[in-house]
């Protein structure tokens, strides 16, 4: 018997002493606030857990997860955006019906919107009111809305019904452009509301119109996905040029069958965007079609999100089960120059 | 494949018309009494660990709950009776096949069993079978597979047991449960409810967990027949109906709705000649998911599968030593859902399980599984395990085996994403066992190493649309040590169980660990009863884990070990002859430690259970 006892014996031995782990393994880091956001690039990660990474100005330093580090809490998920008005930085979390209201600049909660909304989406702001869209109920077409709210108190005042998955909201003069790129479904127009007023006239697009800039010429640009191969019945995406004083479209300019555009910015005076087969276009606003030869290739696994400043492009390279990339890209010579780890889904790139 | 049944047909024949005409009365009586023979017949080389009696009766009623304290499988959980799924040894939550009677019951949807909709209540065994099965019990069988076993006693008898419990945050249990029998007959009835307001604080917070209420309605009925004195008639038949509130994240409250409804029946009809046996099974599952994104809506997302099982099976004994089981089954899945319109599959199998007792001491199977599906092609599969006893009180075990686990309807059919150019995954693994074994006590040990690739994951494509794809590979190997202990001293009776599992999960390209499996799992139980009183105590240690990819310790990206305890007492308050009734309290989480096993999802503080239990 001592003859099987003995290699037992040490077998348990064995694998009790291989089991002695690293004892720091949860000593956690204990990431000190650089203190002042007021300038630099914020970086919101969807999640989940979701989470906003700052990166300095001068891209030498950078942080995760700031609203945590300042405030000992977690913002819920899925993070969609954030709208900025003066000193304030709204963040928008949809699957908690929440808009958690910091200072932009120390990242210290001063408030939260937690009634009235349902599933908020982007936020804008226009004559001292906020205004954010709302899917509603996702698998309901009809409830959709936009939420009217009193900055002062920060709650919900009035809501305004709008067609199907209201999503990217810009204010401009006294109206509000809100593109419906359809929630769970699929739409094609954007809604003009008009401050004051529960009157909406709608522009009619391409499919899935998503994001929106005000150009330096004074137009609204829209970006539309067009419907993708996968969904059964692919439609054209294309940048539609609206003169926002009658609501009309200017100008369309559609892309070939096969090609979607997914991410706009604007900047120096260029239009940016980026395609699925994952290259990034300039176009000025003088241009009267696309242009045919891209100015950057990317090299990214998801491109999630993407901004432009300055001379420099920012991508967001997301992962779902472990950190994002955040990339920076020299404009002029098309190279890339610095990258930063962001939290998990890294979805929208803002300049603070 | 038409050759490869018609072959076994002939073989059946064959060997119907040589064999023997010995009886083993051991065998036979398996036959009669247990619903998944080979369980037992046809698996020398494999650790199989059996929960019963008391172990079952103090335990959680959900199947989690049981098994976290009582194996080495790990488990996380969405939040008290939230979605849970298991890893067994490193493997996914879709590599784990739970087994109902001999019958595979995990999701057609996706693949899992949710191990919070099993109630342990009305089974006289559950049966944890460690290492690939997939000759005997088809896809998803690769860390091993979890058994839910009903046998029928065929000898006069009468027992009902009722219990009644309430505990903290308003939890209700009651069961009821009756085992009628005589020689020719057999009827086991029985009916369990829980509901729970699950409405726990979260440690260290001023929160709760709101929207985590939960119900669950279970009905068994097991019937047994002698249609003459060699056919056996036998049913059986489960029925289960939860309705969840699924609780959200610390951060983020849920408001949504869950219902499950599942309904299982198998007819057997057994012929217990001498040395040829035969058995027709046929089954029908339902599996049926209603899921409401928030408390007022009437919009809900469903899914739902009808399966239909048809298997002849035969089994032959050349001799006391040897015998041979082949089975050709034929599968229909029928499913629709608001996700993937209505795709159904077919599935023949073809399986051959071979035992050989060559001595007293040393015992070995062969074993080989050919499938053949409408929609992709599956790989043969086979196993071969081995037993050899060197002494008296020492014994090694080996086992090796291909497996597999087919792409789900999910994976295949859901809009948008599903991809139909899926094949199964692959997997090779091989285990061996030593098991020391006493009167009083038993100790296992066991080394295993898996290797799996065609993994299917879900991930984003260039254009964000989420896809499942066959792509990585994943290997696991680790370490397990099982131990009982009993001992009586007058009175006074000792029980003493453990698990301990050292596991490595990585994969293949990375060389990272996978999310979600701790390096370190152990737990042991202690019970002890002294004439009218029986006390327990049980507690579980699960090591760090991962919760993404990149293997980065932190509060975003790892989770920290925790220990949570229980403790309960039984006492009787009165016996006489067949009548029982005692009162019995349980502490759970004893230490008031908080803990998650899924990040975000805190589990429950310290609670408290009570219990009376009479039966006659």
């Amino acid at each position: 018997m001592k003859n099987i006892l003995l290699p037992v014996v040490a077998l348990l031995l064995l694998t009790f002493s291989c089991s002695s782990d690293d004892d720091t393994f949860y000593e956690e880091e204990v990431v000190a606030p650089l203190g002042a956001y007021e300038d630099g690039i914020l970086v919101s990660s969807e999640g989940g857990p979701s989470s906003i990474a700052f990166i300095s100005e001068d891209l030498s330093t950078s942080e995760n997860t700031i609203y945590y580090n300042v405030n000992n809490e977690d913002l819920g998920v899925y993070l969609q955006s954030i709208g900025f008005n003066n000193d304030l930085a709204y963040i928008v979390t949809d699957s908690n019906n929440t808009i958690t209201i910091v200072n932009r600049n120390t990242f210290e909660k001063v408030g939260a919107i937690t009634t009235g909304l349902e599933l908020p989406r982007y936020i804008s702001f226009l004559n001292g009111k906020g205004y954010v869209s709302n899917w509603g109920d996702p698998n309901d077409a009809t409830d959709d809305f936009i939420a009217v709210i009193d900055l002062a108190t920060n709650t919900v005042e009035s809501t305004v019904p709008v067609g199907e998955g209201p999503e990217r909201i810009l204010a401009n003069d006294n109206k509000l452009f809100v593109s419906h790129k359809g929630g769970y479904g699929s739409n094609n127009i954007i809604s003009v509301v008009h401050a004051n007023s529960t009157v909406v006239n709608t522009i009619t697009v391409n499919d899935n119109p998503d994001e929106m800039i005000m150009n330096n010429s004074g137009q609204l640009v829209v970006l539309c996905g067009g419907k993708e191969a996968w969904s059964g019945t692919e439609t054209l995406g294309s940048i539609t040029k609206i003169n926002v004083t009658n609501n009309t479209v200017i100008s369309n300019h559609e892309f070939p069958m096969g090609v979607h555009p997914n991410l706009m910015d604007y900047g120096n005076g260029n239009l940016y965007f980026q395609t699925s087969d994952n290259k990034i276009y300039s176009m000025t606003d003088a241009d009267t079609s696309l242009p045919t030869t891209s100015i950057l290739e990317l090299t990214t696994g998801y491109t999630y999100g993407m901004a432009v400043k300055d001379n420099r492009l920012f991508v967001a390279d997301a992962s779902f089960t472990s950190q994002s990339e955040i990339l920076v890209y020299d404009l002029s010579t098309a190279t890339q120059t610095h990258s930063f780890d962001a939290g998990i889904g890294a979805s929208k790139i803002y300049f603070n | 494949m038409k050759h490869i049944i018609c072959l076994l047909l002939v073989l059946s024949v064959c060997f119907g018309g040589i064999a023997q005409t010995q009886l083993d009365s051991i065998q036979s009586l398996d036959e009669v009494v247990l619903s998944d023979v080979k369980l037992k017949q046809y698996a020398p080389g494999f650790k199989i660990e059996v929960l019963k009696d008391s172990v079952l009766r103090t335990n959680a009623q959900s199947l989690t709950g049981l098994l976290a304290f009582n194996s080495n499988i790990y488990f996380k959980e969405n939040g008290n009776g939230m979605v849970s799924s298991p890893s067994f040894r490193g493997t996914n939550a879709s590599q784990t096949a739970v087994i109902w009677n001999g019958i595979p019951i995990n999701s057609q949807l996706n693949g899992q069993t949710d191990f919070n909709t099993i109630n342990t209540t009305h089974y006289n065994d559950i049966a944890i079978r460690s290492g690939g099965g997939s000759v005997q019990y088809g896809s998803g069988a690769i860390g091993g597979s979890i058994h839910l076993n009903n046998t029928l006693l065929f000898k006069p008898h009468f027992d009902t047991t009722m219990r009644l419990g309430y505990g903290s945050y308003d939890t209700k249990t009651g069961s009821v449960s009756s085992a009628i029998g005589s020689d020719r007959w057999s009827v086991n009835v029985g009916l369990a409810y829980n509901a729970s307001e699950n409405d726990y604080p979260y440690l260290g917070t001023t929160k709760k967990n709101v929207n985590g209420a939960y119900n669950n309605l279970d009905l068994n009925l097991n019937l047994g027949y002698f249609i003459s004195d060699n056919d056996v008639l036998k049913l059986y038949h489960q029925h289960f109906i939860g309705n969840r509130d699924f609780s959200g994240t610390v951060a983020t409250p849920s408001q949504s709705h869950y219902e499950d409804k599942n309904y299982r029946s198998l007819i057997e009809w057994s012929h217990l000649a001498k040395a040829f046996n035969y058995q027709l099974k046929v089954a029908h599952l339902q599996e049926h998911f209603k899921y409401f994104g928030t408390q007022s809506t009437s919009n809900f997302s469903y899914g739902k599968v009808n399966t239909l099982i048809v298997k002849p099976s035969f089994n032959f004994r050349f001799s006391r030593k040897i015998k041979l089981q082949t089975s050709v089954d034929y599968t229909k899945y029928d499913a629709e859902g608001t996700s993937f319109g209505t795709p159904s599959r077919s599935n023949v199998s073809a399986t051959a399980l071979l035992n050989h007792k060559v001595s007293r001491a040393f015992s070995y199977g062969v074993n080989l599984r050919k499938d053949f599906t409408s929609t992709f092609s599956n790989p043969l599969v086979f196993s071969v395990d081995t037993e050899y006893a060197v002494t008296k009180h020492y014994s090694l075990q080996l086992n090796g085996s291909r497996n597999y686990r087919v792409p789900t309807f999910n994976d295949l059919y859901w809009q948008p994403g599903g991809n139909l150019d899926l094949i199964p995954e692959s997997s090779y693994q091989v285990d061996l066992g030593q098991q020391l074994s006493f009167g009083f006590a038993q100790l296992k040990l066991n080394g295993y190493f898996i290797k799996t690739s065609e993994l299917i994951v879900w991930k984003p494509n260039s254009i964000g649309l989420w896809s499942p794809v066959n792509i990585a590979s994943t290997q696991s190997y680790g370490a397990e040590i099982e131990g009982h202990a009993e001992v009586h001293f007058k009175s006074h009776y000792f029980k003493l169980d453990g698990h301990y599992s050292y596991t490595v999960s990585e994969d293949t390209n990375t060389k990272k660990q996978l999310i979600y499996v701790p390096f370190h799992k152990a737990n042991f139980s202690i019970a002890y009863s002294y004439k009218k009183l029986a006390l327990f105590f049980q507690h579980a240690f699960n090591g760090d884990v991962f919760t993404t990819e990149d293997n980065l310790k932190g509060r975003l990206t790892s989770l920290p070990s925790y220990d949570v305890s229980n403790l309960g007492l039984e006492y009787s308050l009165y016996n006489k002859g067949n009548n029982t009734l005692s009162l019995g309290g349980t502490i759970n989480n004893v230490f008031n430690k908080s803990y998650q096993s899924v990040a975000f999802r805190p589990m429950p503080n310290r609670n408290f259970n009570i219990q009376l239990h009479y039966k006659f």
